[in-house]
């Protein structure tokens, strides 16, 4: 079937995050091992397991407006002129949530017609396209933290399947009351800035921040005379079927998962170079995945990384930021640093660092993973090739 | 161009709820739904069930009585089958359900097991456990003025990945969704083979984009209703 398909191009990209505005700068500190996790100022985190998460700078919204908007600006300024052809995909969980903190905290109704149309994922869609004028009113993907994950995944199947030549995949969430209470009830939150694959870790930072990507197809490149930045050439998805916030501790899904993407790419484990983990922080998160990386590569020291050390799980946002990040590493044959790490996992050991790692894999050093699993049992991962430069 | 045979299909309305095949399917209209109990779905109790928020009750009765009548409710193995659910307003009363929990107290009382239902698509994730489903599973958030774009995403999908069987459909509580009524309709979905199946369901794209039920033109979620509506008639 691959045969049949055609190559998708990332020509664009865009990237908002709590290190900076674009993928130059937040790919020099990420490199430098700099972290965004600060104390959060914008509501009380006193009765919280923790007081930090990793905020984008200058995001303020006046009473009955959302700090996604400003986010999204910031964004979508980016951005050369996008086709008005392009089909467009969004991802979000709980996009403008603060919208109904606000209401709840100024005891209004928020459950009327006007207010919910406002406050939904789809809310954020409309905007999008709005904003970039597109013919296509889009369509948002709400699964947990592989949202962004499958709207690249599902852009690359319609531009591989010759359904459509252009695809834009915008992706963001915030750091909210909402998110952040929740986190902690569940006990999930560290109290210190998240340290994934070490083995002190006791739980995620959140982040906020927002990523976009254009796909391409070869003749869409052409015609708009775009860069080939990346290739997506395999994507893969499967569901636990195990429990609700916890992942299947055998990795059943996630190596499930990636063995599709490797298919799908027709490729072999040998071919990849590096991996962008998930990487939460949380123990049961990062065990599941270096037992399913130790599954598919054996003994093989795959350098790996996960960024969510320094720029926070930003939920919904987290694969797609992760993709552009992927972009910047696959380019310079790096893989970031994972900021907080100390003593890391013993399965783990001699794949992850506190410093970039240099990758180039006797000639395959242009192909990275990049996987990400969530509530509600849901995995995804992406293979990227690095662009023709 | 893209063929698919609906294997069968279960429903959550105002006037009832149950299996495409008991004839006693209406189609949506407004008003308020009936709550969905266990007793409703399964003969045993069921902890989980007890647990859930009134979006996941809703959702996943559709997919169970959608799976009864497909006959692929009962399983040994766990199986490639994703899940695909439009809606419009998803959680969002669950979200402000939890989010009641957080302000009297500044968050030292809010509720984890509320919290855990304040993504859309957790119902999904229920499902999966609930029947072994290993697909790719995702709530998606169209809101085209027609309601068709997930019906054509899940035959596109179908056509390009490993799921064997896809379960798509809808889920909303409110009125503001693709059924312009309170309720949820999960079809399960295959890909035709070319052997004509008595007595079930097509969906088609025609080479022209246009989306097809046995045969029949449908421009809006109502027109594919109806035709479900008539199925279950004859």
């Amino acid at each position: 079937m691959r045969s049949q398909l055609r190559s998708v191009h990332i020509t664009d990209c865009a990237l908002v995050t709590g290190l900076g505005i674009g993928v130059e700068q937040v790919w020099s500190e990420l490199l430098a091992g700099k972290t965004a996790i600060r104390p959060v100022e914008h509501f009380c985190t006193t009765n919280y397991v923790s007081q930090v998460a990793a905020l984008v700078s200058g995001l303020t919204a006046t009473a009955g407006t959302s700090r996604l908007y400003p986010l999204l600006e910031q964004l979508l300024e980016q951005l050369d002129d996008v086709p008005g052809e392009a089909r467009l995909i969004t991802a979000t969980t709980k996009g403008a949530i603060d919208l109904l903190e606000d209401h709840y905290h100024h005891d209004c109704q928020w459950d009327q017609p006007g207010n919910a149309k406002a406050v939904v994922p789809g809310a954020m869609t409309r905007w999008i396209s709005k904003r970039l004028q597109l013919a296509d009113g889009g369509m948002n993907i709400n699964a947990a933290c592989a949202s962004s994950t499958l709207a690249i995944a599902r852009g690359a199947a319609l531009i591989a399947s010759g359904t459509v030549e252009v695809v834009v995949v915008c992706c963001a969430d915030l750091v909210s009351e909402f998110v952040f209470s929740g986190f902690s009830a569940l006990q999930a939150l560290s109290a210190q800035a998240s340290r994934p694959f070490d083995r002190a870790r006791s739980g995620l930072t959140l982040g906020e921040g927002a990523a976009a990507v254009v796909l391409m197809s070869d003749t869409a490149a052409k015609r708009y005379g775009r860069s080939k930045l990346a290739e997506v050439c395999g994507w893969g998805a499967a569901n636990d079927a195990n429990h609700i916030t916890a992942p299947a501790r055998d990795g059943c899904g996630l190596i499930q998962t990636i063995h599709q993407a490797l298919r799908n790419a027709q490729l072999t484990p040998d071919d990849v170079a590096a991996i962008s983990a998930h990487g939460t922080g949380t123990v049961y998160n990062d065990m599941m995945e270096l037992t399913a990386f130790n599954a598919i590569f054996g003994e093989r020291n795959v350098p790996l990384s996960s960024i969510k050390g320094a720029l926070g799980h930003t939920l919904g946002a987290a694969g797609g930021i992760e993709v552009v990040l992927g972009i910047a590493s696959l380019n310079d044959q790096l893989v970031s640093p994972t900021c907080g790490l100390e003593h890391p996992e013993p399965l783990a050991q001699g794949q992850v660092s506190t410093i970039a790692q240099p990758f180039n894999g006797d000639g395959n050093g242009d192909v990275l993973l990049s996987t990400n699993s969530g509530f509600g049992g849901v995995n995804a991962a992406l293979v990227l090739r690095r662009g023709q430069r | 161009m893209m063929k698919c045979t609906i294997r069968g299909f279960g429903w959550v309305a105002v006037n009832g709820l149950g299996v495409g095949g008991s004839n006693t399917f209406k189609g949506f209209s407004p008003g308020e739904l009936p709550g969905v109990q266990r007793k409703d779905l399964f003969d045993r109790p069921d902890r989980r069930f007890g647990r859930m928020d009134p979006f996941s009750r809703l959702g996943l009765a559709a997919i169970t009585f959608a799976l009864r009548d497909a006959g692929l409710e009962q399983w040994q193995d766990k199986r490639p089958v994703g899940i695909m659910a439009e809606t419009f307003s998803g959680c969002l009363y669950t979200d402000g359900d939890y989010f009641a929990t957080v302000i009297p107290e500044q968050g030292l009382l809010a509720s984890p097991q509320l919290f855990a239902y304040t993504l859309s698509n957790t119902f999904l994730g229920e499902a999966a456990i609930r029947f072994g489903l290993t697909g790719n599973c995702q709530v998606v958030n169209s809101g085209d003025k027609c309601g068709l774009s997930t019906i054509r995403a899940a035959i596109e999908t179908l056509s390009w990945c490993e799921d064997e069987k896809l379960i798509v459909g809808y889920c909303d509580l409110s009125d503001q969704g693709a059924l312009n009524a309170p309720g949820a309709l999960f079809m399960v979905l295959e890909p035709a083979d070319g052997v004509a199946q008595p007595a079930s369901l097509s969906l088609h794209i025609d080479e022209h984009g246009g989306l097809l039920c046995n045969d029949q033109p449908v421009d809006n979620v109502a027109m594919l209703v109806e035709q479900l509506v008539v199925f279950c008639a004859v």
